[in-house]
């Protein structure tokens, strides 16, 4: 039985280790998207995960952990294509340049190595050249919202879906690494192009999400992501005195800057708008759905605070990070190094689009069979359910606050005596004036 | 009678969290299962009406009701009241203080905007007695 049930299970990239975890409620607690809750005594996900990872960071005993691809063969090096985040590059200390970092990938024997800060800066272009031309269209519904936080992406597919077309049909820089990175091959050995696999180093564990189950395009052309923590001492050890001469890091200070809050749209000569950070991400799509911020063309989200660099796979201190960040990103200048009309030609043969149109994925929550009344009735039955409890939001009950737990019982997941107060309720000292 | 009824309390002169009511408001018209259409102009005009309070308007608070035909929101506050409601209801008319425009608001929109997006409007205002708007929405059958 346990065995066929977990066919249908959907894949997760954040799991709880049962035999560390004490139940204790700050996972449960930390969650956006309330999905976890504690059954007899070990945090469970029952709900949405987005992979945000707001639960691996607050567990004081390690019982939340990430995932990345399982148990990757890196034997074959040589038919590996790396990418990686340009948040690599800020993690070895201010001595450390880019190309430093991706001879250092070489040296660890890896078969080809893509530096995805230079195709960043090209998407620059391709955001402004989608704007520009679709920004008037009548049922152009502005801010724009960029694909390329993952977690923001199934943010939206999850609670706000009214916004889903905000977001460009644009592929994401990593994606078009991958791809472009394959066809290479292809190109040099012909069929045998087809046996590399292409490898993101990854801050964090949202990657594996767009490989597996893309919400913005068809497949992925990724095939793995490791961690950045995975590899990084044995990439240290091979970073010390390279000295070999060959360039394999193009872009200037813009594509170096995407690591960080705020990067990707430097780039960007529009109205633009950066934030940060989970809490605050959430704050704005809200004010997004209520058709506010329409006076600005594109907003840039990253779930993480300060961006990539508080990833939770990364090494570095994220306000060490930027500061390294900071000083490569003056070191190179911020001027773009991208032809105006390489990109326009690009943009026009369709290089930047992705390949679906947003639309069924299975992680969007299907409401269009809603029923109103039952929806009502609902609604009244958690507003009584609520009025029995305390509203402490202890969450001994097992669930974050009162209001979801009024939600559980009247849903039938949870029962109410659950609640401590309530099985106390004799003692009147917990109810509410 | 309202089958559901949720209240939202809105402090004056509380600009970050100006706009948590319209988006309650809004998570529970969700949570029922209501056309994005409908919600979508329910959340303005609580959101509009939030920032009249917010602005104008001293502490009030902000009443949902869900009736079997209809959606109403009643807005109430104790602020200075309006002076001269026709005049407000046009388009581009404010009284907003500078510090109001400069943090992007004031446009003179609030009240019209409510106008434009809701099937009726009510005001009661007068001068020191503060102000109470009821907003109606049509629910259609079917």
């Amino acid at each position: 039985m346990p065995e066929k049930m977990k066919d249908t299970e959907p894949v997760r990239y954040v799991q709880i280790n049962e035999s560390l975890c004490n139940g204790c409620v700050l996972c449960m607690k930390a969650c956006p998207t309330k999905a976890i809750r504690i059954r007899e005594g070990k945090a469970r996900i029952e709900g949405v995960c987005i992979d945000c990872c707001e639960c691996v960071r607050v567990c004081p005993r390690g019982a939340v952990q990430a995932i990345t691809s399982e148990r990757l063969d890196l034997t074959d090096k040589d038919h590996i294509i790396v990418s990686p985040s340009t948040v690599l590059y800020s993690q070895f200390g201010e001595d450390v340049l880019p190309n430093d970092v991706l001879l250092g990938l070489k040296r660890m024997g890896f078969g080809y190595i893509h530096d995805q800060s230079y195709t960043s800066e090209i998407f620059n272009l391709a955001v402004e050249l989608y704007i520009k031309e679709n920004r008037e269209r009548s049922d152009a519904t502005l801010p724009f919202i960029s694909p390329v936080c993952p977690v923001v992406v199934s943010l939206i597919a999850y609670r706000f879906q009214s916004l889903l077309s905000h977001i460009p049909p644009l592929a994401t820089p990593r994606e078009i690494v991958a791809r472009e990175g394959k066809q290479r091959m292809a190109a040099r050995y012909g069929k045998n192009g087809e046996a590399f696999k292409v490898v993101h180093i990854t801050p964090c564990p949202s990657k594996m999400i767009c490989m597996k189950e893309s919400i913005l395009q068809e497949h992925s052309y990724l095939d793995a992501a490791i961690g950045i923590n995975a590899i990084y001492e044995e990439l240290k050890r091979n970073i010390q005195d390279v000295e070999d001469d060959i360039v394999l890091h193009h872009s200037g200070g813009i594509g170096l800057s995407w690591g960080m809050s705020g990067g990707e749209i430097s780039g960007v000569d529009l109205n633009c708008l950066a934030v940060s950070g989970l809490q605050e991400t959430i704050h704005y799509l809200e004010k997004i759905e209520l058709g506010l911020l329409s006076n600005i063309d594109y907003v840039e989200f990253r779930a993480c605070s300060e961006g990539c660099l508080g990833g939770s796979f990364t090494v570095m201190d994220k306000y060490q990070a930027k500061r390294y960040l900071q000083k490569l990103i003056r070191m190179f200048g911020v001027e773009r190094r991208v032809k105006y009309g390489y990109v326009k030609r690009l943009y026009e043969k369709g290089w930047f689009f992705t390949n679906k149109s947003v639309g069924s994925t299975p992680r969007l929550m299907d409401l269009s069979s809603a029923d109103i009344a039952k929806g009502i009735e609902r609604v009244k039955r958690i507003e009584e359910i609520l009025k029995l409890l305390p509203q402490k939001e202890c969450g001994a009950c097992g669930c974050p606050d009162c209001e979801t737990f009024a939600e559980d019982v009247a849903d039938g997941r949870t029962t109410l005596d659950q609640c401590v107060f309530w099985k106390d309720r004799e003692r009147k000292w917990h109810i509410r004036p | 009678m309202a089958e559901v009824s949720k209240r939202f309390f809105i402090k004056a002169r509380d600009f970050v969290r100006a706009g948590e009511g319209a988006i309650q408001v809004q998570g529970l018209l969700k949570s029922i299962g209501y056309g994005a259409d409908l919600i979508r102009r329910i959340s303005i005009c609580a959101y509009e009406a939030e920032m009249n309070v917010v602005m104008h308007g001293g502490d009030g608070e902000l009443l949902l009701m869900i009736e079997p035909h209809r959606i109403v929101l009643e807005v109430n506050d104790h602020g200075p009241g309006i002076q001269d409601i026709e005049l407000a209801l046009q388009e581009g008319y404010s009284t907003a203080t500078p510090e109001h425009r400069e943090m992007g608001f004031g446009a003179g929109m609030g009240l019209p905007n409510i106008k434009k997006n809701a099937d009726s409007l009510d005001i009661q205002s007068g001068n020191g007695e503060g102000t109470c708007l009821t907003i109606g929405f049509r629910l259609d059958a079917g």
